[in-house]
């Protein structure tokens, strides 16, 4: 029980990151009183992230200073039903962040949109290949809110990050030089694409050559001074290579502190409290609504903060946490595959292709940034004909130099052993001449991946663990192996390549681990949708069965499609904050009939 | 002085035995004393007691290091100060098992589950050593022979001690390889050993101008605290128990 109560405020919004600020900013220009409350500490751009300081490699990319402590919350993890789920005890597959601005300080900035055929997947792969297509075994399913929907909201997100960019789709337009797949855009990105590096550039003739349509990856990396929307001020990226993992210091990154929190800090309607630990979220007698949230606050006293409306901006995974914990929602059970929290959790697919330049090629590959890549995207969701491939779904093929961060970053090629002499010759040798592609791919829902809480573990605050079922589907690791392929033909064709190799994290017969780092996109869980036996929140993001609760973050997402997750979920943050601010707030009611 | 230093020497915990007064030794014979910058206060450092290690400890992860990340063109890994790396980084939070979580129990799991130790990272090498030095010392073998040691500890399905053999070596693997190459306020990568070695330029870094060329850096590699701290050498390490 709560030992303090609180006076009540309009709005509890759950976690300081690009949802929780941004919602914060949304509703307290509307009128509602806001509070935030963010598990971690405070900090800020300008004077946390400084360099050199910040360019410690150690520090931040090894031994994770910008992350999730996992000695107060972990996640158990098993790869089926069959085997017992054990703790995550130290980070390594993905990287939840933790303090002001979230994970959004340490991203990369690859600023994405879903493809409009990606929102309606289920029913875009029945129309274009019917109804018997897709396997039983899959649970995919359309989001129950459309590109043309989205689009507004995709569009204000770039601007309030200052992406980076070149329309392939202008108004309905195509434009070479840009995504030809993508959904009709209403503006071109707010600034122009960054610069490349050499290897990206080969990369970007190689797949001219064989016939595709290469592009700079969008940036969040801002590429020239900028003012958002909000007013916040951008500077040019110094391509630093400090990105990933990092917090940027020279105000080039778009990241949620810079480019929300302080354009909202000072308002009247808003308030931070840091260090404020949420627990549960309380229900009303009736459990029809939620009544504010229990949270322990710094000096170790639980506090409930009473509120009209809840908003759970926790991440993902941890929003799906939270509702278990406090019993918001069915939760799914794959036995009888009922219930709904939980239900769809998906990952990303990713393979990585290496491509090694002769001496002729100087890569330099510490001249990085987070976002710096060609990409080819013919081979993304359903860009490519999928009739006679026996798979849904597909990946971008991206040549990439994010960082020569010489810990991580040690290229070398097939055959090369692990250490001794020759490994730090091949080391030395390779270091500057490697080009480094990625396939980014999609990943489907079935019916044993899923989200629940773990029976024998629990949190530093005595609650279970959230526990992770999960393995690549059969779907992914085709899909994984196809997409793969393409990118090793493609670098195949780069000029001055000596040698190729490939390493696909979904192939056939190896499981899904939780050690290496792959992305931090943990998709699904509490999926948005207009059935409520197939989802937990409706296309508005409000719960079915708690109507003043308002759920962000990829945890909507029914299955994940081939890109990074942020500008999607954005997308859909700033969508559900519309109606919000123009349908719920002034009638507080379901806004969809169950 | 940088905060960054005294941070790190802030974190140390107070119950590190003071190891006796460290014997300036070659460790591969005369090539490393020859390489040994004579600039630098032996004496003083001699005073200076591991952080963590034992003496019996540093020497046998000195020769294992130097397997890994032997010297030639470029400096060994004990030469650019691994051993005093990963010294630090075991009295520090990673060896501590900050972030780490370590409630149990602690069934066995798969490959893909992870650590599932009860231990912290600091437990793990100093029981492992120990464990390893009583069926063999590595660092009284002849230097010939420790390769081919390494070579058969590096498959190893047996486990050692009460650790798996793989993930003792693998930790150790990683501490190397680390050391070689993180900042020097780390106390590895002595004089950038590792830097110099694939032509990092370090953490001052804007490249704006440059992103698109297609020719070498010049720059010279610069840390954290390059001009602000005097890197000190790697501390001698004594061949004799
Ligand atoms: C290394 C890395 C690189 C990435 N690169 C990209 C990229 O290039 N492109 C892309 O699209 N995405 C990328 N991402 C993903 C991106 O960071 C996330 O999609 C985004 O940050 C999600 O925003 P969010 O608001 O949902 O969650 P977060 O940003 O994670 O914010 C959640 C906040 O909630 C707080 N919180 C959690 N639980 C509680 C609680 N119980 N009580 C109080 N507070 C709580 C957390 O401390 C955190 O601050 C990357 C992620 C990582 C880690
Ligand atoms: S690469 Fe650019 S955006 Fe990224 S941290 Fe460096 S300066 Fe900032």
């Amino acid at each position: 029980m709560a030992t303090r109560t609180l006076p009540k405020t309009d709005v509890v919004i759950v976690g300081g990151g690009w949802t929780g600020l941004t919602a914060a900013y949304e509703l307290a220009h509307a009128g509602q009183r806001c509070v935030v409350l963010e598990r971690g500490q405070n900090r800020h751009t300008a004077t946390s992230f400084a360099g050199p300081e910040e360019h410690d490699e150690l520090k931040y990319a090894l031994r994770h200073g910008h992350m999730q402590d996992l000695k107060k919350e972990t996640l158990t993890f098993r790869n089926n039903r069959d085997q017992q789920a054990l703790p995550m005890r130290r980070l390594g597959s993905f990287l939840p962040g933790t303090g002001l601005g979230g994970a959004g300080i340490h991203w990369n900035g690859q600023i994405w949109r879903p493809l409009p055929s990606d929102l309606e997947m289920r029913s875009h792969y029945e129309d274009r290949y019917g109804s018997q297509f897709i396997p039983d075994d899959l649970t995919i399913q359309d989001w129950g809110v459309t590109y043309d929907e989205l689009e507004p909201h995709l569009d204000f997100f770039e601007r309030i990050c200052g992406a980076a960019g070149y329309a392939g789709n202008l108004n309905g337009e195509t434009r070479a030089g840009g995504n030809v797949f993508e959904g009709q855009r209403s503006a071109d990105y707010p600034n122009p694409a960054m610069k490349q590096p050499i290897s990206n550039t080969l990369f970007g003739k190689a797949a001219e050559k064989l016939g595709y349509n290469p592009f700079p990856m969008p940036s969040a990396n801002v590429t020239q001074a900028y003012e958002n929307p909000y007013g916040a001020q951008l500077h040019p990226c110094t391509y630093c290579g400090f990105c990933e993992r990092f917090g940027c210091g020279y105000f080039a990154k778009a990241d949620p502190i810079i480019c929300v929190y302080d354009r909202i800090k000072d308002h009247d309607n808003f308030e931070i409290r840091f260090e404020a630990q949420v627990l549960r979220v309380e229900k009303s007698e009736d459990g029809q609504t939620a009544t504010g949230v229990t949270y322990l606050g710094e000096d170790g006293v639980e506090v409930f903060q009473p509120a009209d409306t809840v908003c759970l901006n926790a991440y993902g995974l941890w929003n799906v946490h939270l509702m278990l914990v406090s019993d918001l929602g069915k939760p799914y059970d794959p036995a009888t595959r009922t219930g709904v929290v939980g239900r769809n959790y998906a990952y990303q697919t990713v393979a990585a292709v290496d491509a090694f330049f002769d001496s002729d090629v100087i890569t330099n590959p510490f001249m990085g940034a987070g976002a710096l890549g060609v990409v080819v995207d013919d081979f993304n969701g359903d860009n490519f004909d999928h009739a006679e491939l026996g798979f849904l779904g597909g990946g971008y093929i991206a040549c990439k130099q994010y960082n020569g961060r010489p810990i991580s970053y040690q290229p070398t090629p097939e055959g090369t052993p692990a250490w001794g002499g020759d490994w730090k010759r091949a080391v030395r040798e390779n270091y500057n001449h490697h080009g480094d592609l990625v396939i980014h791919g999609s990943s489907v829902s079935t019916h044993e991946n899923y989200l629940d809480l773990d029976p024998t573990w629990t949190d530093a605050y005595g609650r279970p663990l959230l526990r992770m079922t999960f393995n690549f589907p059969d779907n992914d690791r085709k899909m994984g192996d196809y997409v793969m392929n393409r990118a090793v033909e493609i670098a195949q064709e780069m000029d001055n390549v000596t040698s190729v190799s490939s390493v696909n994290m979904a192939a056939k017969g190896k499981d899904y681990s939780i050690v290496p780092y792959q992305t931090t996109h943990n998709a699904g869980g509490a999926v948005m949708g207009t059935d409520p036996t197939t989802s937990v929140v409706n296309r508005f993001g409000q719960m079915w069965d708690h109507h003043n609760v308002f759920v962000f973050g990829a945890c909507l997402f029914p299955q994940n499609p081939g890109y990074n997750p942020t500008g999607p979920l954005m997308g859909l943050a700033y969508w559900t904050l519309d109606h919000m601010k123009t349908d719920y707030l002034s009638n507080p009611r379901p806004l969809m009939d169950a | 002085m940088t905060l960054v230093y005294h941070s790190i020497n802030g974190e140390i915990s107070m119950h590190h035995r003071f190891s006796r007064r460290a014997v300036l030794l070659s460790m591969g014979g005369a090539a490393l004393s020859a390489s040994m910058p004579v600039r630098h206060a032996f004496a003083q450092m001699d005073a200076e007691p591991w952080a963590f290690l034992t003496d019996d400890e540093a020497r046998w992860l000195a020769a294992i290091a130097d397997i890994f990340i032997p010297e030639d063109d470029h400096p060994s890994a004990s030469q650019a100060g691994v051993v005093d790396y990963i010294d630090m980084q075991l009295a520090t939070g990673y060896g501590q098992g900050q972030g780490l979580y370590l409630q149990g129990p602690f069934p066995e799991g798969t490959p893909e589950q992870g650590w599932q130790l009860p231990v912290t990272p600091a437990e793990l090498i100093r029981n492992g050593i120990a464990a390893a030095r009583e069926e063999t010392d590595l660092a009284t073998l002849p230097d010939t022979d420790r390769l081919t040691w390494v070579e058969a500890f590096s498959k190893r399905e047996d486990p050692i001690g009460d650790a798996p053999a793989q993930t003792f070596f693998g930790e150790l693997l990683s501490l190397t390889k680390e050391g070689y190459f993180a900042d020097p306020i780390y106390l590895g990568n002595h004089d950038y050993a590792g830097w110099r070695m694939v032509g990092f330029p370090g953490a001052h870094a804007y490249f704006t101008e440059r992103v698109g060329d297609n020719a070498p850096t010049k720059q010279p590699p610069m840390g954290i605290a390059h001009g602000q701290l005097g890197h000190r050498a790697p501390r001698p390490i004594s061949q004799e128990g």
